[in-house]
């Protein structure tokens, strides 16, 4: 059984957000398929309570603490526990340490942090060790992306026999990306829970805002350009067939293909904006000369034109054709 | 011993590609030179066949670089790849779709008339004295069987470097390596591996290519390329210089991208 732990809102303290934010974040990570939040004490007393639906583990500091906050499914602490419902918390930084784990076959529940580096080593070995290592144990891997390798390494440990990971959104906590993970176990293994992918966009403008951070433009899965298509052979093909060159329906995760007109754009992409923009298509050679002028036009600009500045250029090249027929 | 590994950088290409930026001859000519310099492999410089200016900043570079190959990007079309030899490169790179959907959706064609174009295409080259490089593009959705067919026939036509594309960039670690060691246990061919990063692997799955024979790695600088980007070259080399030998060092990396930060800027 595969289990997602989100550890994003214990990653909150500095900018705490308002108590129905914090509801609301929870909500759209239990929506898009995460099977247990990780809170931190901070979050968890600005909450005030824990909601109705979902599974929820406190990031605790002192083993007291369980006693204090009574509600949660779990608790995860950084020492050695060998009591139900804590997860310890162990940080390995190279495989060489793996044999250490033995030390912890006692532990119910065990969270492996770090193994950051796997995939420059023989990553099939290592996750085949540490399995056998703690046959009796709970194993969830927390892996660092110290190497901009986390989310593979997240998906990896459960392609190869893993059960449980934990990840935050947008890999925030300087882990696995949580959107990235679940949509890499989707396209690979077909694991589908029973969600809703589409409140993406809602849960990065949530995120955006409590954290005044920025999300990439080119984020995998939840940046806003990743479904812009400006290269004409790309775009052909995804006016052909969007499967051509998507890796899944943008709709899927609440985005749309846009064609974009710029530098490497070619006449089918042009023709199809213009109809988006309600001209009607002229001859061959007049959508060559829009196509050159537009090149030369986002070649000094440095950009991309935005629908705007592409109506104001196809005008212009119509007008001066219709000048040149009259004159 | 570390074993060598050689970088090839798409950012002037595929990099480009990337909506929200538009790069002029200076700023490429820029970027390809401090490339050159740090030692990268090979360059793919642009794609001739897309414009005048295009085919001419790319005559530039070839003028302004000294050490790296210098690679342009050409349709599987002899139009463009007449259109690219005017440009005096090292190397021409001819992009095949190779899965299905790509061969009878977008092309409307069949694996025999593929087969037949890229061939033809590869002799057009040949005849001008150009090295072919084949991007074998989707090669993460197609059939293994096709693929190590098409191969066998490409190397019989003269060319010794395929390039692996996950064009949608949908591969794991375990299919990555599983894919190009299938491929080098049954062919005798160079391998390069041009991933995308739409799961967020594209470093990982690089890694795992390289690992598994791949000698040519494709990289853009920041990761910047089509939808979610290629393979980012600083963090490539930062993950994998323990077990590779590369002719440039990080800082050499974070260098150039301090210096085109401010061109490349749009596509981040």
């Amino acid at each position: 059984m595969i289990k997602i732990i989100d550890n994003t809102l214990s990653a909150f303290d500095s900018c705490l957000p308002s108590k129905e934010e914090l509801l609301k974040f929870c909500d759209l990570l239990f929506t898009i398929g995460v099977d247990m939040i990780e809170l931190s004490v901070a979050a968890y007393l600005k909450m005030e309570q824990l909601p109705d639906k979902g599974k929820f583990v406190l990031k605790i500091e002192d083993i007291a603490q369980m006693k204090t906050y009574p509600d949660f499914f779990r608790y995860s602490y950084h020492r050695e526990e060998f009591i139900d419902k804590v997860i310890t918390e162990v940080q390995i930084n190279d495989i060489r340490e793996v044999i250490k784990l033995k030390a912890l076959d006692r532990c119910k529940e065990l969270r492996i942090v770090g193994l950051d580096d796997i995939m420059s080593k023989d990553f099939d070995v290592v996750i085949r060790n540490i399995i056998k290592t703690l046959p009796n144990c709970k194993i969830n891997l927390c892996p660092e992306n110290t190497y901009n390798c986390a989310s593979a390494i997240a998906v990896q440990w459960i392609l190869n026999g893993g059960n449980e990971i934990t990840s935050s959104f947008a890999g925030c906590k300087g882990n696995a990306a949580t959107e990235e993970v679940i949509m890499a176990l989707r396209l690979a293994i077909r694991h589908k829970p029973t969600r809703d992918l589409t409140v993406l966009p809602e849960l990065t403008a949530l995120y955006e805002k409590i954290t005044s951070l920025k999300i990439g433009n080119n984020k995998p899965i939840i940046g806003r350009n990743i479904f812009k298509v400006e290269a004409g052979v790309h775009a052909d093909g995804i006016i052909k067939n969007p499967a051509t060159y998507e890796a899944y329906s943008p709709s899927l995760v609440g985005g749309r293909s846009e064609i974009i007109i710029g530098k490497h754009s070619g006449m089918k992409a042009v023709k199809l904006k213009m109809e988006e923009q309600g001209f009607s298509l002229p001859k061959d050679y007049i959508v060559e000369v829009i196509l050159s002028k537009i090149r030369e036009y986002c070649t000094e600009n440095g950009n991309s034109l935005n629908d705007l500045e592409f109506v104001e250029l196809v005008n212009e090249v119509i007008a001066d054709e219709r000048k040149q027929i009259y004159s | 011993m570390k074993e060598n590994k050689y970088i090839v950088d798409t950012t002037l290409r595929d990099g480009e590609q990337s909506p929200g930026i538009a790069l002029s001859i200076e700023n490429k000519v820029a970027i390809a030179k401090m490339l050159d310099e740090i030692g990268v492999y090979e360059i793919e410089a642009g794609i001739p066949s897309m414009s005048e200016k295009e085919a001419e900043s790319i005559r530039e570079i070839v003028k302004s670089c000294k050490n790296s190959k210098i690679s342009v990007w050409s349709r599987m079309n002899i139009e463009d790849v007449k259109k690219s030899i005017t440009c005096g490169m090292d190397i021409i790179h001819i992009g095949v779709p190779v899965s299905y959907v790509q061969i009878y959706t977008k092309l409307k064609k069949n694996k025999v008339w593929v087969q037949r174009k890229i061939l033809e295409c590869i002799e057009v080259a040949k005849s001008h004295n150009i090295d072919v490089t084949v991007g074998l593009e989707d090669a993460s959705r197609a059939d293994i069987g096709f693929l190590l067919c098409l191969i066998r026939e490409l190397k019989k036509a003269g060319v010794n470097t395929i390039r692996i594309a996950d064009t949608v960039g949908v591969l794991t670690p375990n299919r990555t390596k599983e894919l190009i060691a299938t491929i080098k246990s049954h062919t005798d061919i160079q391998i390069e591996i041009h991933v995308h990063n739409d799961l967020g692997m594209a470093v990982a799955n690089s890694i795992i290519g390289a690992k598994a024979g791949a000698d040519l790695i494709d990289c853009t600088l920041f990761g910047i390329g089509e939808r979610t980007g290629n393979c980012n070259f600083y963090d490539f080399v930062h993950a994998s210089e323990s077990i590779f030998n590369f002719a440039m060092n990080k800082k050499q990396i974070k260098r150039i991208e301090e210096l085109s930060y401010s061109i490349l800027q749009g596509a981040l």
